[in-house]
């Protein structure tokens, strides 16, 4: 059952993120495809790694602590482990179909 | 964390930049200076410094405080020196001002005034130099557009050098054949190191990045982009190396610097195609205007070069330089400034404002303190005006030229006030931007942003 559980939350997780937007593009981090993978262990910790579009970029700090913040906020997570990756690094081949047509044409 | 932070001090150097262009501007259209004056008249040289310094290289630095730390993915060392680096460049540029007035008797000063000036002007680029150097010396090995900064850099100390040495022949410190020679032949390779080395070079290596960023282009390190390097570096170094020459009025002096601007001319030739690719290879088709703007300014620097080859073929270099300066100023330097802006001035005012509640509450975008279409048609205002102000340079109309440059002052204004209202968050919805305090124009936050 706890692996059903840790996937559930896992879910949930993903979900709670899609609260914090990229600033630049004004889209939900998760449907711009910046955040790489989400994974519960142990029915309370998330760890969830992530990139932003720049490497470098000043709002990258804050990017990532909304992050942190939004996975806390989901009830049952009690740690939270947010790694910051550029390998791969992001590109707009990420962005999900049905918010493709941000960049224009 | 690899990252960078807000820097504090950057609006304010970007507000004492614009007052700089304001006034130097108000002052031609009010007849001060070229083309009324001499190229080489003392109120000349006041409008000269107030836009090369004021202007800018205030802007140059403000920029470079906040985006050296991203060029490198690391924090800014030497924190403390913004704030003392501008009141030393301020009061270095007023005393310098001061004793080019006191030259045409304007005003009464010293004649210690421009030396001095240029000593405040050594210390306060000085800590410039030191703050971005230690910087970048920590991030070593450094990407290709933080090469071009370092190059910059060092055309900057090169500049401040012969600024200061000259200040001191016209003020009598300094004597000697060799001095007052490098005064009479060395102007060119003052005015070269600060607006091709320092500005130029430095602009278009942040202009790499920044192009890449904003329009989502790939950041791929390109063998052309080497070539710009190699070749304006050796242009560079071609018009330093031309120093000696001037100071012993030597032959060699025509050469070198004919030499150097072939070199720069293909610099600028290949720049100008990554320039293009740049474009071509962006993923974000809508772009916004901060780009579209930077375009006129690409198209001044094209307009530049074809200018000098023409100058240079038909032998009228000296009698028209000031045509030619006008247009790499205003249009190149300027316009790339003011379209830059319009995006960095959004951008540091979300971090401050926005960025501590992302995730907490409904924030808005970067794009939400922005006004684009009604901003637009006054950048294509400035661009004209600039390019008709060098057309009447060129064709010997004084009265025109200062009706044109009023259009450039009323479009500079116009474009200062969107400055103001995106700082001022006046563009973002009101149901956004409720319960936000509205940040100072141009002062630093009280408390610290991470």
């Amino acid at each position: 059952m706890s692996r059903a559980e840790d996937e559930d939350l896992a879910g949930q997780v993903r979900e709670a993120l899609k609260l914090v937007i990229d600033p630049e593009l004004g889209q939900n981090v998760v449907d711009l495809g910046m955040i790489y993978n989400v994974s519960v262990t142990d029915r309370c910790v998330a760890t969830i790694s992530m990139t932003t579009t720049t490497r470098g970029c000043p709002a990258t700090g804050f990017i990532r602590q909304a992050v942190e913040d939004r996975a806390w906020s989901v009830e049952g997570i009690e740690f939270v482990d947010v790694q910051l990756t550029y390998d791969p690094p992001w590109s707009p081949a990420r962005i999900a179909p049905e918010i493709a047509g941000l960049l224009g044409r | 964390m690899p990252g960078a932070s807000l820097s504090r001090w950057t609006l304010t150097y970007f507000a004492c930049a614009l007052v700089c262009l304001l006034v130097a501007e108000s002052l031609m259209v009010m007849g001060f200076g070229y083309p009324g004056a001499a190229i080489d008249a003392p109120e000349t040289l006041i409008l000269v410094h107030l836009v090369a310094i004021g202007w800018l290289s205030l802007l140059m630095c403000g920029a470079l405080f906040q985006f050296v730390p991203v060029l490198v993915a690391r924090p800014l060392l030497g924190e403390a020196l913004p704030p003392v680096a501008l009141a030393a460049i301020l009061l270095g540029l007023l005393a310098l001002l001061a004793g080019f007035a006191g030259l045409s008797d304007l005003i009464a000063v010293p004649p210690e005034m421009l030396p001095l000036g240029g000593l405040l002007l050594v210390a306060g680029f000085g800590a410039v130099m030191l703050s971005l150097g230690r910087t970048l010396w920590a991030a070593r090995p450094l990407a290709l557009p933080a090469r071009f900064v370092v190059v910059g850099l060092a055309a900057l100390l090169g500049t401040v050098l012969l600024g200061e040495t000259f200040a001191l022949v016209l003020s009598g410190r300094l004597g000697g054949d060799m001095a007052l020679s490098l005064l009479l032949n060395g102007v060119p390779l003052h005015a070269l190191l600060g607006l091709g080395g320092w500005m130029t070079f430095t602009a278009m290596g942040v202009s790499y990045r920044l192009l890449a960023m904003f329009m989502l282009a790939p950041e791929t390190e390109r063998y052309s982009t080497r070539l710009v390097l190699a070749a304006g570096t050796l242009a560079l170094v071609l018009v330093a190396a031309a120093t000696p020459f001037a100071m012993s009025a030597g032959a060699g002096l025509a050469g070198l610097l004919l030499a150097a601007a072939a070199t720069g001319l293909l610099a600028m030739g290949v720049y100008a195609s990554d320039v293009v690719a740049l474009y071509r290879q962006r993923k974000r088709r809508n772009i916004e205007l901060n780009a579209v703007a930077a375009i006129g300014a690409f198209a001044a620097l094209l307009a530049s070069a074809m200018l000098l080859v023409a100058l240079l073929a038909t032998g009228q270099l000296q009698t028209r330089i000031g045509a030619l300066t006008y247009v790499f100023a205003f249009g190149w330097l300027g316009g790339l400034g003011l379209a830059k802006l319009y995006k960095i001035i959004a951008f540091l005012t979300w971090l401050e404002c926005f960025a501590p509640v992302l995730g907490k509450r409904q924030t808005p975008r970067v794009q939400d303190l922005v006004d684009e279409p009604r901003a637009a048609p006054w950048f294509g205002a400035y661009y004209a005006a600039v390019g008709f102000a060098t057309l009447c340079l060129l064709v010997d109309l004084p009265t025109a030229f200062r009706l044109f440059v009023g259009m450039q002052l009323f479009a500079t204004l116009a474009i200062a006030r969107h400055f103001y209202r995106s700082r001022e968050l006046l563009n973002v919805p009101p149901e956004l931007r409720r319960g936000f305090a509205r940040p100072h124009p141009f002062l630093p936050p009280a408390r610290k942003v991470p």
